[in-house]
């Protein structure tokens, strides 16, 4: 028996794409074109994710972020690399691996556009064979976690944005997958909406002990929801550990803040592998009057952002 | 690691799978009354239009190669009939170089159900209905006039041989269709493909040899009424490709459901 529900080894994935040229000409010439580009989405990627684990899959726009989850749920094969979902190559195995999964990505709904939800839930669970008993389970399970009346009978096309996410992240869960695979699922969302979201795929991981792996560039969502980060960037992962570990791995910052004799806020971000707050105190002091101190922790943003702004060597 | 077993998804599976999206889709249609109507309205006038011109045209010229006015309604029904599956069943075919483009397409592979089923199912067209009702009664008013036995073999026939017809227009819209995996303009071949639904309706041998080879054997629209009408209405010499219909009907079919699916493996999946 092992934890590990994904397995990817060595992973890479490329696209070919074509150099296109201008205008009537440039386009009767691409038709025999060799002119190629090569855009490694992913590459050299190997990771392990263990069961009941929420993953915030991270990284700046272009990383290869959906690309790879997208090998993960077997729509794409890998140029390169082995990958294993419970077990199964998802490429090769897709719809085995379909049964096991949810997926949503962030605006683009799965729902019939003209059904009333329930009405989708129902084919959903015709679709994915499940038992009248478990479906009536998790609906109840629904009803507690969120409240369902006021969108379980509208059509998914009168839904505002809020809830058809909503919906759709329900649709993903509705036959009980071992993993549930969300791309940018709060994009777009107000805040009020956000921190349903997060509330409902936490209580869906704690009930049912779903694997999640989650990207998105909000990083309320990650303090919200993950222990566990992984970041990639130009394809290559740069960062797998858990959260806190983070703000040590990339320098801990923390930002000082003191009230001068005149009244006025000065602000220091204090790097404390390099110097202490203390040090950067008594400095201060040798020449000014200190009225009041603040100390605070750096963000998961601002941390994410130094990353994101090439600052991993910092 | 417990494997789970794949589950097992048979005819039936997929048969109450579609019923169930065909009843709920047709629910929310009808909840669109004037929309419903409309189109409905729309259609009868467009198959009342193309008959009438069919009448006028046909009416005045009483025999075309043989072919005799009853002879040549009866053609247009059969191929009425057998041109409405296509409006009817397959016509998410028209959204999908939309879907492909844009992305939204990923959504059908994610289902543990056939990519093709689950897109082609999510669009049922009643439009094509009027059609149907309008084939059907022409075509029965026809094989009256020609005074083709009413026999179970003969019924029975015309079942077997209509279905099978329809199967050439709906393969070669597949095939037309599934080209938007590779090329960007195939809005074109999809128009021009449909359009050669126009020539269903005419005996094949009053075009010249060429046509009537690349009707045959090219783009196959000889097969969706002439050949299988030749079965009811000439029974004394009917061509061996007339009684072969079916089969190359069903071949033709699979390759091109084959060649969907095959689009569907190479593309990349575009759009975050
Ligand atoms: N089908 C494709 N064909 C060609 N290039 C692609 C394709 N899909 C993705 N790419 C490229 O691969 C790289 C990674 O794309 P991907 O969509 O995985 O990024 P992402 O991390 O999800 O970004 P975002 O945060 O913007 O969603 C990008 O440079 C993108 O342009
Ligand atoms: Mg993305």
């Amino acid at each position: 028996m092992s934890n590990e529900v994904i397995v990817m080894k060595n992973i890479s994935k490329q696209f070919k794409v074509l150099n296109r040229h201008e205008g009537l000409k440039g386009s009767i010439q691409d038709l025999f074109s060799r002119d190629y580009k090569i855009i490694k989405a992913v590459d050299d990627v190997s990771l392990t994710v263990n069961k009941g684990e929420i993953i915030g899959y991270l990284g700046p726009n272009g990383a290869g972020k959906s690309t790879t989850i997208k090998i993960m749920t077997g729509v794409l094969e890998p140029s390169a690399g082995e990958i294993f979902v419970d077990g199964r190559m998802p490429y090769k195995d897709r719809t085995a691996n379909s049964e096991n999964i949810g997926v949503v990505f962030g605006q683009r709904s799965q729902l019939w556009w003209n059904l009333p939800l329930i009405e989708s839930f129902n084919l959903l669970r015709n679709i994915y064979l499940v038992p009248e008993k478990d479906y009536r389970n998790m609906l109840e399970l629904y009803r507690s976690l969120v409240d369902l009346e006021p969108i379980l009978h509208k059509p998914v096309r009168q839904m505002s944005l809020g809830q058809r996410t909503l919906s759709d992240i329900l649709a993903a869960f509705l036959h009980n997958p071992g993993i549930v695979f969300l791309d940018e699922p709060t994009i777009g969302l107000d805040v009020s909406m956000k921190a349903r979201i997060r509330e409902l795929i936490r209580g869906l991981n704690e009930v049912k002990g779903t694997t999640v792996i989650l990207t998105t560039h909000d990083m309320g969502d990650v303090d919200a929801l993950c222990k566990r980060i992984i970041i990639i960037d130009k394809g290559r992962k740069i960062y797998d550990n858990d959260i806190e570990h983070l703000k040590s791995y990339f320098g801990s910052y923390r930002t000082l803040r003191m009230r001068l004799g005149d009244d006025s806020w000065v602000e220091q971000v204090i790097d404390e592998k390099k110097t202490d707050v203390m040090h950067v105190m008594q400095e201060m002091q040798k020449e000014h009057k200190i009225k009041d101190i603040q100390l605070q922790e750096i963000s998961t943003e601002e941390v994410i952002r130094k990353i994101y702004e090439g600052g991993e060597s910092a | 690691m417990e494997m789970k077993t794949a589950k097992k998804r048979g005819l039936s599976f997929y048969l109450s799978i579609y019923k169930k999206i065909l009843a709920q889709d047709l629910k929310s249609k009808m909840s669109y009354r004037a929309d419903f109507f409309i189109s409905t309205f729309g259609m009868v006038l467009t198959n009342i239009s193309g008959f009438i011109t069919f009448i006028i045209l046909f009416h005045n010229f009483p025999s075309v190669n043989g072919w005799d006015y009853h002879h040549m309604l009866f053609l247009y029904g059969f191929s009425l009939i057998a041109l409405t599956p296509v409006q009817c069943f397959f016509d998410n075919n028209w959204n999908l170089r939309f879907m492909v483009r844009s992305g939204d397409f990923i959504k059908y592979c994610f289902r543990p159900i056939n990519v093709f089923f689950y897109f082609i199912s999510e669009v049922f067209d009643v439009k094509g209905l009027g059609q149907f009702v309008f084939g059907l009664g022409t075509f029965i008013y026809a094989w009256a006039h020609i005074g083709i036995p009413v026999t179970v073999v003969t019924v029975a026939e015309a079942a077997i041989f209509l279905i099978t017809a329809s199967l050439f227009m709906i393969a070669l819209m597949n095939f037309a269709a599934a080209t938007c995996f590779w090329i960007i303009n195939s809005g074109y071949v999809m128009v021009i493909m449909f359009r050669f639904k126009d020539f269903a309706k005419y005996p094949s041998s009053i075009f010249n040899s060429v046509f009537r080879f690349i009707f045959t054997f090219l783009i196959p629209i000889a097969f969706v009424a002439y050949y299988p009408s030749l079965v009811f209405v000439t029974p004394d010499h009917v061509p061996l490709l007339s009684w072969l219909s079916p089969f190359i009907g069903s071949l033709f079919f699979f390759l091109s459901y084959k060649f969907w699916m095959l689009g569907v493996r190479k593309y990349d999946f575009t759009g975050s």
